[in-house]
């Protein structure tokens, strides 16, 4: 038994190493990941960002150390307690004294990076570190969800639309071509102002919804290559419905294009957040890293660190997904580079 | 050929009504409308006093039912006529002209230095693959594509600011042609990074396309045939390498004709892109979806003409 095994391993070409041969399929996925690894260093480089990123979203409870909203006081050196019964802190600014000397506390605003604040404060006395943290589960969750929304309705869409062709594919693609012809900053604008305060939903949905066009574009024109395949032929022969042959023959054969789309997208959609939240349209009552840029620009030269630190998260965290993307692509399905 | 820039033509045409249909329905779909986002805040015109609003919507024409509206609208555009801004009742091509050269001067440097930087070190960065240079460029366009726009502009903003580098002039909007000093000065950081995120993408795209090319037989026949290197790689290769790029570089004109809203919002640049952000937020609907649509336009003449001008650089492509 044991001979036969090891003679039908050694018909196998000399590419797939002697040791690999033998392993279970749970080591040889890590055997791959591994060589991929060593093979695509900026891939492996981005994979640890993404990594970063995910733990920093996931365990944030953990790691911010301090709520996002916390605003830190400290006792006011100025202050002089009012003489009794001689009250109101109005009645003791008309009495001339200055805002400065009525308020028992300060809030600690715009510390640099310290012992207390790792990254500092903001104009609230607010940790930015923890605000950073908090912002890196917004980024994943819009990144992820915008991207699962645009990948799904346009792989549904770009299958129907290449695989029918005619009318249906002629409808489908000057849609396109019209969502693709709005810039696409006013297009999320649009969407994200249905509301006077637009929800985090509605964000991940508009930003999915710009994400359609080109995925419909792109899984359409793989479905188009698919479709001439002989298989294709052979099976609608033997009598396979529409249905069928979407689901079981195309779909299958376009998945490659679409686990990149989908990972090439997420960094795209984290900066296309960034971007409406910079414009102070992004989803209402969170923290975001591009509302911590735009909110730290007053007095920029003073209390540089919020919009420094928040920007360079965002280009961490947008480098790290662009990377293992591009690694993913170039491992998956190399012509598709440039797209 | 002909025949197939017709066919172009009237596939634009229908694109560009699907796109004034989006546009009409999604303004209206918007929560509030002119009258009570401007009008309405004038105290005596809100609540107040409900027969001045319902005057005030009767005059802009936002009384009737929307089916009519559309069709009033689609019978203007028909005839090039992009309607009259509901705040100063001039008309849509009027506030256009004021607000293109702005946008315009930003977006021709913009073009100059992401082209005139990302193409040439796009070359570089392949013909001297694996060298330092290579790395620094690559590593430095990776960055670039990761960063968004406003970050680049803000780090140099503070750099400026810090080292109390030079002033800005917002207020007086100056002109290349008024007053060139203070227009170089206020284009400068926004020029810069628009350059920089938009140039990133191609020089990565190029320097791929041209590692392919350049390993391609007939790179090697022309060097083989003694044509001097720069000729193999300018004429030979970078010719071929250019067709997915140019794609992209038709992607980065549109984007600067339809205004680099956040650089201009940003450095208060009176230009399209801060135009449209008004408008939406005003509810002036008219100029708002003259805008777009204009914009629109600009974006399938660009796409056609690229097409074009794919069997200009790979004669083998032919239309029909």
């Amino acid at each position: 038994m044991a001979m036969a095994r090891s003679e039908a391993a050694a018909a196998l070409p000399e590419v797939i190493p002697a040791s690999a041969r033998d392993r279970p399929a749970g080591r040889r996925a890590l055997v791959r990941t591994a060589r991929f690894m060593r093979k695509r260093k900026l891939g492996a480089f981005g994979v640890v960002l993404v990594i970063v990123v995910l733990v920093a979203a996931i365990l944030s409870p953990l790691l911010q150390r301090y709520d996002d909203n916390r605003q830190f006081l400290a006792r006011n050196p100025n202050y002089q307690a009012a003489p009794s019964g001689g009250g109101s802190v109005l009645a003791q600014l008309q009495a001339g004294k200055t805002a400065n000397d009525v308020s028992e506390f300060v809030t600690e605003r715009f510390q640099s990076p310290n012992g207390t604040h790792w990254l500092g404060t903001d104009a609230f006395g607010r940790d930015i570190y923890a605000r950073i943290i908090v912002g890196a589960r917004l980024a994943a969750l819009i990144g992820i969800f915008a991207s699962l929304i645009a990948v799904t309705t346009g792989t549904v869409c770009g299958v129907v639309s290449g695989y029918f062709g005619g009318l249906i594919d002629l409808f489908f693609q000057r849609v396109v071509d019209g969502v693709q012809a709005f810039p696409a900053l006013v297009l999320l604008l649009l969407i994200v102002q249905v509301f006077k305060t637009p929800p985090l939903w509605l964000t991940i949905a508009a930003l999915g919804f710009l994400g359609w066009a080109t995925s419909v574009r792109v899984v359409r024109s793989a479905v188009l290559s698919i479709r001439q395949q002989p298989f294709i032929e052979a099976a609608r022969s033997c009598g396979a419905t529409d249905i069928r042959l979407m689901l079981a023959h195309v779909l299958p054969n376009v998945v490659a294009v679409i686990l990149i789309l989908f990972s090439i997208g997420i960094g795209a959609y984290i900066l296309a957040e960034a971007a409406l939240s910079f414009l102070g349209l992004g989803p209402q009552g969170v923290t975001t890293w591009g509302k911590m840029v735009e909110a730290g620009r007053n007095g920029l030269d003073l209390h540089p660190w919020e919009s420094l630190f928040s920007g360079a998260a965002i280009t961490v965290a947008v480098l790290g997904f662009n990377l293992a993307g591009d690694a993913l692509r170039d491992e998956l399905d190399p012509r598709l580079r440039g797209r | 050929m002909g025949r197939y820039i017709v066919r172009r033509l009237l596939l634009n045409l229908l694109v560009l009504w699907i796109v004034a249909t989006l546009v009409f329905f999604a303004v209206r779909l918007l929560k509030g409308d002119y009258v009570n986002e401007r009008l309405g805040a004038n105290l005596e015109l809100s609540a107040n006093n409900p027969v001045a609003i319902k005057q005030a919507r009767h005059e802009l024409g936002l009384d009737e039912p929307k089916w009519q509206q559309y069709f009033t609208y689609l019978g203007q555009l028909a005839t090039g006529n992009l309607g009259k801004s509901f705040e100063t009742r001039r008309s849509t091509w009027t506030e256009l002209g004021e607000r293109v050269p702005f946008t315009l001067e930003l977006g021709t440097l913009i073009a100059l230095l992401s082209f005139g930087v990302a193409i040439p070190v796009g070359i570089i960065s392949a013909v001297r693959q694996d060298t330092w240079a290579d790395y620094v460029l690559r590593g430095f366009s990776i960055l670039s594509v990761a960063t968004p726009v406003f970050f680049i502009a803000i780090v140099m903003t503070f750099f400026t600011l810090k080292y109390h580098l030079f002033t800005i002039e917002i207020v007086k909007s100056p002109h290349f042609w008024t007053d060139p000093k203070a227009a170089f000065f206020k284009y400068l950081i926004p020029a810069i990074a628009g350059g920089i995120a938009g140039g990133a993408g191609i020089m990565r795209l190029l320097r791929s396309q041209m590692l392919e090319v350049l390993r391609m037989d007939y790179v090697r026949t022309a060097r083989a045939k003694g044509i001097a290197p720069n000729g193999v790689i300018l004429r030979h290769a970078l010719k071929n390498a250019m067709i997915p790029v140019l794609t992209v570089m038709g992607l980065t004109v549109s984007g600067i004709i339809g205004g680099q809203i956040i650089l201009e919002n940003m450095f208060g640049i009176r230009g399209v892109g801060n135009y449209l952000l008004y408008t939406i937020t005003n509810r002036d609907y008219p100029p708002f979806q003259g805008t777009v649509i204009i914009i629109a336009f600009v974006v399938v003449t660009v796409n056609l003409l690229v097409d074009i001008m794919y069997a200009w650089f790979d004669p083998r492509i032919r239309y029909t």
